[in-house]
């Protein structure tokens, strides 16, 4: 994007893009402005990015239909020892003493590093890549650090 | 979006609360689903990846930081899920701009008779956008899905999808492009049929 504009010159598309955005620093967004000011081409342009914008925002939206929350709490009521559960009586009391007592074993070797290291972030974190672990390539989540923002990360 | 309210159903599913983590599910299922569902087109099996996204955010969520933001930390198991799904079916198309013809990209211009708030008017128009939306290569389809229907920030996008906030930022302007440059081109279709 030249501040000489010429009549047939090829857009600066990821400039107009993140103007539209709103993602351009302030320098680059007065720079843009005042080109579009004087250019019909980028000005044209601009106004596609903006009507395409506007159009998928308007398009219908799907909804599931019914409440999944619903079903996941039964599921996770179901499985319940995949959980670093607190609250762990919740789902043993009630059973036999037998099969409650091997599962509150097997209960405490999933969740004697977690409760060992209270709040430390070691031990849930492995768990959360354990979980990863367990499933197929594609699905793997190598780059949830990557979810923290900037500078938090240790 | 990180709201208080938030922040404290987090916290209460970490420790094992089946309603809490409910509750989150509650916040967000219509929203992944649609994400997912626009992503890999068959209804039933998005219904499926759906819950299979959040069952996957309950076993990592212990895992989770307050310093990341929940929404992107979710979309970004949803994203892996469908990326998936995607990959087994061999959909996958990378940036697709050799099948444009030459030059559409840069001299399409917007039709001025149509004003922006009638653009969607007519079932016809966003069965021509669907249509365009379906045909464009899963990442561009994708991040203009985070953009435009989540309205996430390039940073949050950057974050979802494990990419920098540079390469949101082309890649967002060439999915953008491609998407005009296919309406456009359904458009002249429907008028010369
Ligand atoms: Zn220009």
């Amino acid at each position: 994007m030249n501040d000489q504009p010429t009549p047939m010159h090829a857009p600066d598309l990821p400039g107009l893009s993140a103007y539209l955005d709103g993602e351009l620093d302030a320098e680059e967004r007065q720079r843009v402005a005042i080109h579009l000011a004087a250019c019909p081409v980028c000005t044209g342009r601009l106004a596609e990015l903006a009507a395409l914008s506007t159009d998928l925002r308007a398009l219908p939206e799907e909804s599931l239909g019914f409440d999944l929350a619903g079903v996941i709490e039964s599921r996770l009521a179901a499985a319940p020892r995949r959980t670093v559960a607190r609250r762990r009586r919740d789902w043993w009391m009630g059973w036999p003493a037998a099969v409650g007592s091997a599962a509150s074993i097997a209960a405490g070797v999933l969740m004697g590093s977690a409760l060992v290291t209270g709040s430390a972030a070691a031990a849930p974190r492995m768990a959360a890549m354990r979980v990863f672990d367990t499933m197929p390539p594609g699905n793997l989540c190598v780059g949830l650090e990557s979810c923290y923002v900037k500078g938090s990360v240790k | 979006m990180a709201d208080d309210a938030e922040s404290e159903l987090i916290a209460r599913a970490q420790e094992g609360d089946h309603r809490a983590f409910a509750a989150l599910v509650r916040r967000y299922q219509d929203r992944v689903f649609r994400f997912i569902l626009r992503l890999i087109g068959a209804r039933d099996e998005a219904m499926d990846l759906t819950q299979e996204t959040f069952m996957k955010a309950h076993q990592a969520l212990p895992g989770w930081r307050p310093e990341a933001q929940f929404r992107t930390w979710l979309f970004r198991i949803a994203h892996n899920a469908a990326l998936d799904v995607l990959r087994r079916r061999e959909r996958i198309e990378f940036v697709s701009f050799a099948d444009l013809p030459a030059g559409e990209e840069d001299h399409a211009l917007p039709d001025p008779a149509r004003q922006p708030d009638q653009r969607l008017a007519d079932r016809q128009s966003i069965e021509l956008l669907e249509r365009t939306l379906q045909e464009l290569p899963a990442e561009h389809r994708e991040i203009l899905l985070l953009r435009e229907l989540e309205d996430m920030s390039y940073t949050e996008i950057a974050a979802t999808l494990g990419i920098a906030e540079g390469t949101v930022k082309s890649r967002l302007a060439r999915a953008r492009s491609a998407a005009i440059a296919g309406y456009q081109r359904h458009s002249g279709d429907n008028r010369h049929e």
